[in-house]
């Protein structure tokens, strides 16, 4: 198996998640870099992605996983016909598929146009409560785990999977209280249980 | 000026499927600074524009010259009137450039319910929508091309260059005129009307009667429908962006022939295709091999109005299959499924078989020269339904010439027929029919160009007749809405009265009119009446001694051969195939069926 990092960039990270999935799928064909499939009637690639990112946040630390037997440089030959947007980072073999839509349990972002204010007593608080996306109270104060200011830019880790927080859903939230508006969230980091790549 | 993608985010966002509008495609247009730059701009949504491959041929024609050639989609109402709300100008896809700022914008008309969402795009590029409120300033060429061109005179106040055929080559040479002439001079016009293929609306003017019925053309140009003769070395894209977001057709697509043997009278693709022209085997493996490496796409489908027809099809199956990579899958045409199967791979997960009778009765299907017969159908369904498909789609016309109520529950022994097909044998599944029905349309540049369309109150009575004929188990029915044929029928033969009426229904708020919930049937009746326009006129039979508002265009076929075929509709004598008579359209001499050669 081939496990790889890639970004979601320069209109990339418009795509929806099934469309990226067909489009690392075909970029794949095009650089003739096999890929397995699953058995059954609907027999389907077998191409692994971590969790989907929200519709509008750029990353530059993707990760995925495929079943194949290529021998070159996945990296070279991946680059080579996928989408400006779509670029492999780094690569390995693995034994197994690392399941990265389970291992990453959280990930860094970085957003520019947030007022400053003040972090330590933002992170002292012990609960702050948001309505979500469909209309349901959380408290998201135990997905957040570091705030940080550097220079112009937020830089803030989330937890992700079953203790997601959408990195926009934080930033609306904070525009809110503190004022600004998050322009430019980027992910610069998943952070995983295990290692990058076994 | 380019328009910035990220600052449109916001905008984005809040939008359906946001990847229609940031460009990036892989295999997208690198355009190099050009001397002139073409804008191919398609009046629907993304998804349905990137399946298109006439579209794909055009640019590409331009590109080949030297220019630049970028796309640009009608945008969904969503984001359409967030741009506007902006100060944002419609842009092209690759190169994000304002749609004002290119030298020639070329609309792609295939089908008549679009003409609103060109005068949508237009407006949101910031175009003045008619010809008129743009001379003597700098604005693109305004130019529309395809299947609608053969009768683009409800459009013929809003754009400056109409392209009549094929536009593989005659497209690009206007470009070339164009730089020649320092931009769109008198000059300019007057050149590219002298070309084959070229009509310049404001260089011909129509003469009424006291009546208001077109009496005469005035014009120094005859406009005559280009056509390439040549289809093997016609241009065509090897490589072809992949779109962001799926679309309606998700697959490579060669065109295998041009035209169609057949002259079904109700088919307008029938006759102004003509003549049939065909690509070698080699051409079009060399073709989807090329297509399949450069888009990763995992399924080929092959063209043609009638492809089953194309006499080597057996071989080109067979080179398509020793040459993409395994694993690729092709679409073949229904009637042909049971003869090729075992030989290839189709889709498996397709289990549906799609005919097209078109009318109930064989008295029918010969008054519109439709050639299948109930036994083709049966026995191709039947041996598909052997190798395992188990559902079936039928596709029937409603309102045709001389239709009457038995015609229409003939449908029903259809249905009953493949019914006792499918249960001879034990199977899996349960057989599923749909059947759809959608209403005769009559076109110019065929037979039926003088038909009457039926009424509402007349489609209504027919439909209830289908809706109690066909309540039987395992059978589906749909049928169109009559408000949209009918809308499709009143531009389809419209001619410039209709200027008014189109201008007048967008700005009330019509656009995507083909797309069932956006048409605004309200809007589109107040636009008719404020204009003082009865659509009736235009649905009516028209009478054999007028001149029809397309009359001035030569598709090189005789107006004489229409009407020929439309007494031996009458009479309901059937007109076999070109391919086995030269039936004397008037194409003869550019015809390789005529001469011989199938």
């Amino acid at each position: 198996m081939i496990a790889f990092k890639y970004t979601k960039t320069d209109g990339a990270e418009y795509l929806s998640h099934l469309d990226l999935l067909r489009h690392i799928y075909r970029t794949m064909r095009r650089a003739d870099i096999d890929v397995a499939y699953s058995g059954g009637y609907h027999a389907h690639p077998r191409i692994f992605l971590n969790n989907p990112l929200g519709t509008g946040i750029k990353s530059v630390a993707e990760y995925g996983a495929v079943e194949s037997t290529f021998a070159g440089d996945f990296m070279e030959a991946f680059n080579s016909r996928s989408p400006d947007g779509v670029k492999v980072t780094k690569w390995a073999y693995v034994k197994e598929n690392p399941n990265y839509a389970n291992c990453i349990v959280k990930c860094t972002y970085t957003a520019e146009g947030i007022q400053p204010f003040d972090i330590d007593n933002f992170l002292s608080e012990k609960s702050i409560v948001i309505t979500d996306l469909r209309g349901r109270e959380v408290d998201i104060r135990p997905r957040i785990y570091t705030v940080e200011r550097r220079g112009d830019r937020l830089l803030f880790t989330l937890g992700c999977g079953e203790n997601n927080l959408r990195p926009d859903l934080f930033c609306s939230y904070l525009e809110k209280r503190f004022g600004g508006h998050a322009e430019d969230i980027i992910k610069t980091a998943s952070i995983m249980s295990g290692d990058e790549f076994v | 000026m380019t328009v910035n993608i990220d600052e449109l985010k916001d905008i984005l966002l809040k939008v359906e499927k946001p990847s229609r509008y940031t460009g990036g495609e892989y295999g997208e247009v690198k355009c190099p600074p050009s001397p002139f730059y073409f804008c191919m701009a398609f009046p629907d949504l993304y998804e349905v524009g990137m399946s298109n491959l006439g579209i794909k041929i055009v640019a590409e024609s331009f590109i080949k010259r030297g220019y630049a050639a970028d796309y640009c989609f009608a945008p969904y109402t969503d984001f359409g009137d967030a741009i506007k709300a902006a100060g944002v100008p419609l842009y092209s896809l690759a190169l994000k450039k304002p749609l004002a700022e290119f030298d020639m914008i070329g609309f792609s008309l295939q089908f008549e319910l679009c003409y609103t969402n060109l005068l949508y795009m237009l407006d949101l590029a910031g175009i003045p929508l008619r010809r008129a409120d743009r001379a003597g300033k700098k604005y693109p060429v305004i130019a529309v091309g395809g299947p609608c061109a053969v009768n683009p005179e409800p459009l013929a106040d809003f754009v400056d260059i109409v392209f009549i055929g094929d536009g593989e080559s005659v497209d690009a040479d206007v470009a070339g005129i164009y730089l020649e002439c320092g931009g769109a001079t008198e000059e300019f016009y007057r050149r590219a009307a002298e070309l084959e293929g070229v009509y310049v609306p404001a260089l011909m003017e129509v003469k009424y009667d006291k009546e208001g019925h077109i009496c005469g053309f005035e014009s120094n140009f005859k406009p005559r429908r280009a056509i390439v003769c040549d289809l093997d070395n016609a241009i065509f894209p090897s490589s072809q962006p992949v779109p962001n977001c799926e679309s309606v057709f998700d697959r490579s697509i060669i065109e295998v022939m041009r035209g169609c043997y057949r002259g079904c009278r109700f088919c307008q693709a029938g006759f102004i295709y003509r003549p049939v022209r065909q690509r070698s085997v080699e051409t079009l493996t060399r073709q989807a091999c090329s297509l399949i490496a450069s888009t990763g796409y995992d399924e080929v489908s092959l063209n043609s109005l009638s492809t089953g027809d194309y006499p080597h099809l057996r071989e080109l199956l067979r080179s398509l299959k020793g040459s993409l990579p395994e694993g690729v899958t092709l679409a073949l045409p229904s009637l042909r499924v049971d003869s090729f199967d075992s030989e290839f791979a189709q889709d498996a997960r397709k289990i549906s078989l799609t005919f097209a009778p078109e009318a109930g009765s064989q008295r029918l299907r010969d008054v519109i020269n439709k050639d299948i017969t109930e036994e083709e159908i049966l026995s191709a369904a039947e041996s598909a339904f052997d190798i395992g498909y188990s559902a079936v789609k039928l596709y029937f016309m409603l309102g045709l010439p001389t239709e009457n109520d038995d015609d229409l529950k003939a449908i029903r022994r259809i249905c009953d027929l493949i019914k006792s097909a499918y249960g001879r044998k034990k199977r899996a599944k349960s057989l599923r029919i749909s059947v759809s029905v959608s209403t005769f349309i009559p076109k110019p540049f065929t037979p039926f160009q003088w038909e009457a369309q039926c009424t509402g109150e007349e489609v209504e009575r027919k439909q209830n007749i289908l809706k109690q004929t066909l309540y039987i188990k395992g059978v589906t029915l749909s049928w169109s809405d009559y408000f949209t044929s009918r809308l499709e029928a009143v531009f389809a033969r419209g001619d410039r009265k209709l200027a008014p009426v189109l201008e007048r229904a967008y700005r009330l708020g019509c656009r995507f009119d083909g797309w069932t919930k956006e048409l605004k049937k309200d809007l589109w009746e107040q636009a008719f009446e404020e204009c003082g326009v009865d659509p009736g006129i235009y649905t009516r039979e028209r009478g054999t001694d007028e001149i029809l508002p397309w009359d001035f265009i030569d598709i090189g076929i005789d107006k004489k051969f229409f009407a020929r075929e439309r007494q031996r509709a009458y009479s309901g004598v059937v007109t076999g195939s070109c391919k086995n008579a030269c039936s004397g359209c008037g194409l003869q001499k550019k015809c390789p069926a005529a001469r011989g050669e199938i």
